[in-house]
């Protein structure tokens, strides 16, 4: 057995384990982007000026900077204003605020994709706008955007190695150890891409899937 | 006298300079059937809207058995105002059961078996109960149809706005959507109708209204305006109408 296979097969389970990290990261982050992007994204097509323009101050300044300097701004910054998170949190926090303003876009195209006319109906038959939007507008927005969801989340997923710079220990932070200590870097990095492109590739075919799943 | 259960007060609608209704006023009493025709573009299918509050308007009142219709009680009186639209517009990510029942669970808080029994009974009537579980997708236009007048009869209402139902429908298809609401409008159920269907439209009303230009020109009986009408602009209409 070569030289090479032998380090990436016996530190095989601290990548793994680290590839664990990378979707507990990505997961947790993917629940609060969805959960702001779905709000968001509904306040950026409010009547309402109070629930507008917050909403597109915060798209326009989260995708107007770098995932890197949010990432230094959570986890070095804020701790100078008195909040403090430990590095797993910080990275959490940081690519859910950011995943957000990218499922509020997606989103708010969602439900403008929806006919007027089905919104019209729900509150025809006394539905509140708030009843309308849950049981008929989003149910649809979302079966329209769920490949740009998915599209979202894969690159969340690939994001998340970002944390790397913050100390996070995720799949990315893992391999970084094992090459300190061997000095291996195509094989381990060569591995560590592998696992992100089992990890993106089979979230793309479950979205294929679901998509088939639910269309009408 | 019969009770008026729905009374329109100079009703006037903008869109932005675009003055689209000029002082409409018009009284429905319970059980009558008025027809509303005219010519595209004469504000036919707006002025329905704008009773259940679909559109703003700037001017008038409407009131709804004398209460006035705004945006604190509008959730409330919809339940009491059927409607049924020109692209139907039922939930397609919902089966025809569940697009009947959305509502009354969601909004009347009715009991899940007490919709359930009534949506069969609803569908019975329009004669597709056999279509109960399947997804609008899968049913033809008049079907479609049918089945967003039985979701507007689940609520029970008081009075039923129809706005051009079957404009969007094949000429085969016509004929079943017609034959439920004139079911529907011999069982005494209030009803406004904006429809080009102007033989229908003689048969099944009580009253029939002229609208052009945002104006109700002519108001009287489906005899009289239809043999007889007094305006030119009303004679003018039906003689191209008629002919073509």
């Amino acid at each position: 057995m070569p030289e090479w296979l032998k380090v990436v097969l016996d530190n095989l389970p601290a990548l793994l384990k680290g590839a664990v990290s990378t979707l507990q990261l990505t997961s947790l982050s993917v629940l609060i982007g969805l959960a702001i992007g779905t709000f968001v994204g509904m306040g950026r097509l409010s009547r309402h000026r109070a629930f507008r323009y917050p909403a597109s101050i915060y798209v326009e300044f989260i995708r107007g900077t770098p995932l890197l300097v949010q990432l230094f701004l959570v986890y070095f910054g804020l701790p100078e204003l008195g909040l403090r998170f430990d590095r797993f949190t910080a990275a959490v926090v940081t690519l859910g605020i950011n995943s957000g303003a990218y499922v509020a876009e997606i989103v708010r195209a969602g439900i403008q994709s929806v006919p007027r006319g089905q919104y019209e109906a729900a509150r025809s038959l006394g539905m509140t706008h708030g009843q309308a939007m849950l049981y008929v507008i989003l149910p649809q927005a979302f079966r329209n955007i769920l490949p740009a969801l998915g599209n979202e989340f894969i690159a969340l997923t690939k994001e998340s190695s970002l944390a790397t710079v913050i100390g996070t220990v995720e799949l990315m932070r893992s391999a970084q150890y094992i090459v300190s200590r061997t000095f291996l870097s195509f094989p381990v990095y060569g591995g560590v891409a592998l696992i992100y492109f089992l990890i993106t590739f089979t979230l793309s075919r479950l979205v294929r899937f679901a998509e088939s799943r639910l269309r009408v | 006298m019969r009770e008026i259960i729905l009374k329109i007060e100079d009703l006037h609608k903008f869109y932005g300079k675009l003055h689209v209704l000029k002082g409409i006023n018009l009284e429905v009493a319970k059980g009558e059937v008025i027809s509303i025709i005219g010519p595209s573009g004469g504000g036919k299918s707006t002025l329905l809207r704008c009773i259940n509050l679909l559109e703003d308007y700037q001017r008038g009142k409407i009131l709804f058995k004398g209460e006035p219709i705004a945006h604190k009680n509008v959730n409330r009186i919809r339940t009491q105002i059927g409607m049924v639209f020109q692209q139907f517009n039922l939930f397609p990510h919902l089966t025809v059961l569940e697009n009947l029942t959305l509502a009354p669970l969601k909004v009347k808080r009715m009991p899940k078996d007490v919709a359930y029994e009534k949506a069969k009974a609803l569908l019975e009537r329009v004669g597709l109960l056999d279509k109960i579980h399947e997804k609008p997708a899968n049913l033809s236009g008049g079907q479609q149809q049918r089945v967003a007048i039985a979701r507007a009869l689940m609520m029970d209402p008081e009075l039923m706005l129809f706005d051009e139902p079957t404009s969007a429908l094949d000429p085969e298809l016509v004929k079943e959507v017609l034959d439920v609401i004139r079911d529907l409008v011999r069982s005494g159920m209030t009803t406004i109708i904006v429809t080009h269907e102007m033989r229908f439209a003689r048969e099944i009303s009580d009253k029939v209204v002229f609208l052009d230009d945002g104006k109700i020109v002519e108001v009287g009986s489906p005899e009289k305006i239809f043999t007889q009408p007094d305006n030119p602009r009303t004679r003018e209409f039906l003689r191209h109408f008629l002919s073509v």
